[in-house]
């Protein structure tokens, strides 16, 4: 596989910043995942023949990593916190909802490529309960209406 | 001073260590897993925590270095305690199938738990499940009984260099894969295999084939595959060898070994090994005895010596026979056959080499200790890849390289990409320009001393190549070159590793006379590289048309009188042929007779047909081989040998080390060369009465003034090292018979749209016989010819694509790979596989200077094909 031409400037870039080449394995790997959504085997090979870094070792920070995704993901990803808060709080039931509306298993993607669920581990929200991250937004006080009309703003 | 004491015991030490190891030195065993002697301290297991005074936590004693007046205590209740609480945290998720595990009984988990563990765990739920990899033709994988001590990773990161596999995921998901996942596509040293402290990492070789306490014997013995000699032990049941492993403390591979020494052993039990003597009959090979087979070689030769004289015969010998059998075929050449023609393929290049730099500087200057490579300041490597030629050898380069020493690359050397700060990939047969320009610009640093020795003098003759002047011969930016002489004027002594490929050269020999310069002008040790386990050996044996054992030359007479009146014979004076020599000789007849011990000269002699040609008009062919080769194909005589594992003698490696290779196994049908050479002599009159390798080794001892008074107990104790126990010839300062290189010739630019075959050396194979290793096969099944990324943009070929390679000589059909390293104009073939290997298509040239054939400015022309190739015919 061949790294476009962007991401595989970008990387350039990231490598003039750095003696080290595996200190630039973190920066580039969310280069690739931007652009791709989440990073594929032969794109690790491709990132480490642009650093000079065996494609081994790429694979071993990448799948370190919880933040690194090895699946193709939707275009959005959706991160419910489902811990004790957000569950009293009805999160269980956004759950469903997204479901429904969408298709959406937790750790799927919407049949339409639009979104991916991931159940997280209370988000620090609490007090804010029920929680969600979309991409990287921050969104509070879910509920079964708000929930859909935040997620419509996401195409 | 430090004083520490440990479980009551004091002991003093100069500099500061481990807790583990002072504790080593006092005898106290503490229990470890991720530590490794061959690796860097990891800290990971915490097996081998330890109470400290003073200290409230116990401390991990493998990281923890000892500091003046510690108190230690290493087996107190709270550390057994915590032990077995470590011991119970690994089996959680450990598979627990000892009765099934082939490395149940030297498994440290095992031993451990036995130990220190708890008699149950006290966790219910289940255990994480992982299937046993079965992708991997050599390397079986079981990540459930993985530890994750990642020793494997760092033995293959840091000390292989090859940083092939790695941890992948996190937590308790964490295990041990290749990139592919499957596949391991790696080196395959099996290094891994070696240090892993459990049964997750295993060698499919000898899957449940025995458990380790069926073991009947082990041997010491040396790896018979290249000119490194590493140390291997065999472990034997039942008449074969299950299993080659290497020992830490021996040898001077310290526990390390290539894919070839570790896997490569089982083509001695091939089932296609030469069983029976055959002598052609009507055309055709048939089965005879023994007896019948000495009388007829006997017969022949005593004939053609009568009608022809002793110079119509001629010799090959091999540098995978032993000492013994070389020191015995040529005195059989030499005394009983009257013939000074013996040679061998070192005389393509190990030996003019070798032979050249030794007139300048001396007898056994290339005999510099391989562990010395990664101790020095810098390194140069020319001529080949030595990771791929000498593997062993190369991870002493790759270890310098981590320890940041400056390593400087000419030419493609795949395996030091990555290791090299300074890699310079000059266009074919290029070389000479871009080494007169280092020279000229090192001589510039480091003038010559005003006061010259004869050396030095020859030097300031050589005429100055400008960077420039340079950079348009090799086409290597000026630039480059210079940050090459920035690096290499730095280096006080640095090790000059030189492969074959710069020695089979019309212009081989300014080629080492501009790096035995550069090795004046740096204060370099040479290494040459050496493809097969014996090639100094047979030099030293006398195995050279024009050296006796002892490296005494035949021309000089006080030494051919000497070696004569040993045995109450004449040494005949007339110049024996080289090997090239003796198949031109063939070819036009002057040769009658070729005695071939242990080489497959049809197939690795460069234009197999003319080879074959020549073979086939001789009077009598003998051959001593293991397996019928291209060469055995035009024999009259086939003798089945003994392979390496069946036999005693000695191999000296590249470093002039004399190792003893053990017998380890019963022969299945085959005889040492040395015996079968020595029968046929008895049937000629001459009883050599040899009962053993012993006493051949004896007779050596006496007759060769190097060898003085060797045995294998001075073999066995590992430091039977150049001059053995003799004296070298004193060296003539009086350097005769070198031609300065024509400078400007040799900045002749070469012909931009052509492409030149090479021969590529693979890791995984050598020379002919590798190909009856299942293991290696099954690593490395397919020869592939390799080009460059604008090559192959040019020919519009992909990795994979079939190409078509034609030349004068002939034409091979190869699946292609492409390596965006290789110059342009070059494609590089392998030479091992039968029917496809690259001599069978590239001619040669005589180089005058080495008789010996040139390989360069083999033109061939590529040619992209539409469909795979059926069966290339012969
Ligand atoms: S066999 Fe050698 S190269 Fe391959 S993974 Fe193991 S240590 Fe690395
Ligand atoms: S495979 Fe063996 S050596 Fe490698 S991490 Fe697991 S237990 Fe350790
Ligand atoms: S480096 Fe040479 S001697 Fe050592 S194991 Fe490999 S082939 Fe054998
Ligand atoms: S429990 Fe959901 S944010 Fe903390
Ligand atoms: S041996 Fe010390 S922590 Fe593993």
């Amino acid at each position: 596989m061949k790294l476009s031409d962007k991401v595989a400037a970008e990387i350039n870039s990231i490598k003039s910043r750095y003696q080290d080449p595996r200190s630039c394995l973190l920066p580039s790997l969310y280069v690739v995942q931007k652009a791709d959504g989440w990073i594929a085997p032969e794109a690790m090979a491709a990132v480490g023949e642009l650093l000079n870094v065996p494609g081994a070792t790429v694979k071993g920070v990448a799948t370190f990593y919880s933040m690194f995704r090895h699946k193709p993901m939707g275009r959005h990803l959706i991160q419910l916190c489902t811990n004790v808060a957000c569950l009293v709080m009805g999160a269980e039931e956004l759950v469903d909802i997204l479901k429904g509306k969408y298709g959406l298993e937790p750790n799927g993607t919407s049949p339409d490529g639009r979104f991916s669920l991931v159940i997280m581990e209370c988000i620090g929200a609490c007090g804010t309960a029920p929680a969600m991250l979309v991409d990287t937004d921050f969104h509070e006080n879910l509920n079964e209406k708000n929930i859909i009309d935040t997620l419509e703003n996401y195409k | 001073m430090i004083t520490v004491t440990i479980n009551g015991k004091q002991i003093k030490l100069e500099k500061p260590v481990s807790i583990l190891e002072a504790a080593k030195m006092t005898g106290i065993k503490i229990p470890t897993l991720c530590h490794h002697k061959s690796l860097e301290a990891y800290g990971g297991c915490r097996l081998c925590l330890v109470e400290i005074e003073k200290m409230p936590r116990l401390q991990a004693s493998c990281t923890q270095y000892v500091t003046d007046g510690m108190v230690v205590w290493t087996e107190t209740g709270r550390v057994v305690e915590a032990r077995k609480a470590m011991l119970e945290f690994l089996l959680i998720n450990h598979a627990l199938d000892c009765p099934y595990c082939d490395k149940a009984g030297e498994c440290d988990l095992q031993d451990l738990v036995m130990k220190y563990g708890p008699a149950a765990g006290r966790f219910t739920e289940g255990k994480r499940k992982h299937p046993e990899s079965y992708d991997d033709p050599i390397i079986v994988r079981n990540m459930e009984r993985c530890i994750s001590c990642t020793r494997c990773v760092r033995m293959c990161s840091k000390v292989q260099g090859a940083s092939a596999i790695s941890m992948v995921n996190r937590t308790s998901k964490t295990f041990v894969e290749p990139f592919s996942g499957g596949r391991y596509n790696c080196e395959y040293c099996g290094n891994c295999i070696n240090v892993c402290p459990v049964g997750a990492i295993m060698s499919r070789l000898h899957k449940h084939t025995y458990r380790p306490w069926f073991i009947e014997k082990t041997v010491d013995t040396v790896c018979s595959f290249c000119g490194v000699g590493c140390s291997v032990t065999a472990q034997i049941r039942g008449n074969s060898i299950v299993r080659i492993i290497p020992e830490s403390e021996k040898g001077l591979n310290r526990g390390l070994l290539c894919n070839r020494g570790r896997f490569g052993y089982d083509y001695i039990s091939n089932s296609g090994r030469l069983k029976s003597p055959m002598i052609r009959k009507n055309g055709s090979l048939q089965e005879t005895t023994w007896s019948e087979a000495f009388m007829y070689i006997a017969q022949k030769i005593k004939e053609i010596k009568e009608k022809n004289g002793g110079a119509a015969i001629a010799g090959v010998a091999s540098g995978r026979c032993t000492n013994e059998d070389n020191y015995v075929f040529q005195k059989f050449m030499r005394l009983v056959v009257g013939s000074n023609n013996i040679d061998s393929i070192a005389g393509f290049a190990y030996a003019p080499a070798r032979k050249f730099f030794e007139k300048i500087f001396g007898q056994g200057v290339t005999a510099n200790p391989i562990q010395g490579i990664s101790r020095s300041d810098g390194i140069f490597v020319i001529g080949g890849d030595p990771t791929a030629i000498n593997p062993v050898l190369g991870l002493q380069i790759r270890a310098a390289s981590q320890k940041d020493i400056p390593v400087a690359t000419v030419g493609y050397a795949p395996g030091l990409k990555g290791f090299a700060a300074n890699r310079l990939i000059p266009k074919p047969s290029t070389e000479a320009a871009l080494l007169a320009a280092l020279l000229t610009e090192m001589l510039k640093r480091k003038p010559l001393p005003a006061e010259k020795t004869p050396f030095e003098e020859i030097i300031g003759k050589i005429q100055p190549v400008s960077l420039n002047e340079a950079e348009s011969a090799c086409g290597i930016a000026s630039g480059e070159i210079s940050a090459c002489v920035d690096s290499l004027s730095g280096m006080t002594n640095p090790a000059l590793v030189i492969g074959r490929d710069i020695i089979q050269r019309s212009e081989g020999q300014a080629n080492l006379l501009l790096l035995a310069a550069l090795a004046q002008a740096l204060n370099g040790r040479i290494y040459l590289s050496s493809e097969l386990p014996n090639e100094q050996g047979l030099i030293d044996m006398g195995c050279l048309p024009d050296m006796l054992p002892g490296g005494r030359p035949v021309a000089v007479d006080s030494f051919r009188k000497r070696y004569g009146e040993f045995f109450n014979a004449e040494v005949p004076s007339a110049q024996g042929l080289s090997l090239m020599e003796m198949v031109e000789g063939a070819h036009s007849g002057n040769i009658k007779a070729l005695y071939v011990m242990g080489e497959n000269i049809a197939f690795n002699i460069p234009d197999n047909k003319f080879v074959k040609d020549a073979l086939s008009r001789l009077e009598l062919l003998v051959v001593q081989d293991i397996f019928t080769t291209e060469t055995t194909r035009f024999a009259h005589v086939v003798l089945p040998a003994a392979s390496w594992a069946e036999r005693e003698g000695s191999y000296t490696n590249l470093e002039g080390r004399m190792q003893h290779l053990k017998k380890a196994i019963d022969s299945v049908a085959g005889l040492e060369d040395w015996k079968i050479i020595a029968e046929v002599s008895k049937v000629l009159g001459v009883d050599m009465n040899y009962r053993d390798s012993r006493d051949i080794l004896a007779e050596i001892a006496k007759v060769s003034p190097l060898h003085k008074g060797v045995t294998y107990e001075d073999m066995d104790s590992g430091e039977c090292m150049w001059p053995y126990k003799g004296e070298p010839l004193r060296h003539d300062l009086n350097i005769v018979g070198i031609d300065m290189p024509d400078m400007k010739a040799l900045l002749k630019k070469p012909e931009k749209d052509k492409v030149y075959i090479g021969v590529d050396k693979v890791l995984f194979h050598s020379a002919s016989l590798s190909r009856n290793s299942f293991a290696l096969n099954s690593i490395y099944s397919e020869p592939h010819a390799k080009i460059g990324k604008n090559l192959a943009a040019k020919l519009s070929v992909a990795s994979g694509d079939h190409i078509s390679i034609s030349t004068g000589a002939g034409a091979i059909e190869l699946a292609a790979v492409i390596d965006s390293d290789m110059p342009d104009n070059i494609v590089l073939v392998p030479n091992n596989f039968e029917g496809r290997g690259a001599f069978r298509v590239m001619g040669w040239k005589m180089n005058a200077a080495f008789k010996a054939p040139a390989l360069d400015g083999m033109e061939a022309v590529l040619k992209k094909l539409e469909r795979v190739s059926a069966e290339v015919s012969e």
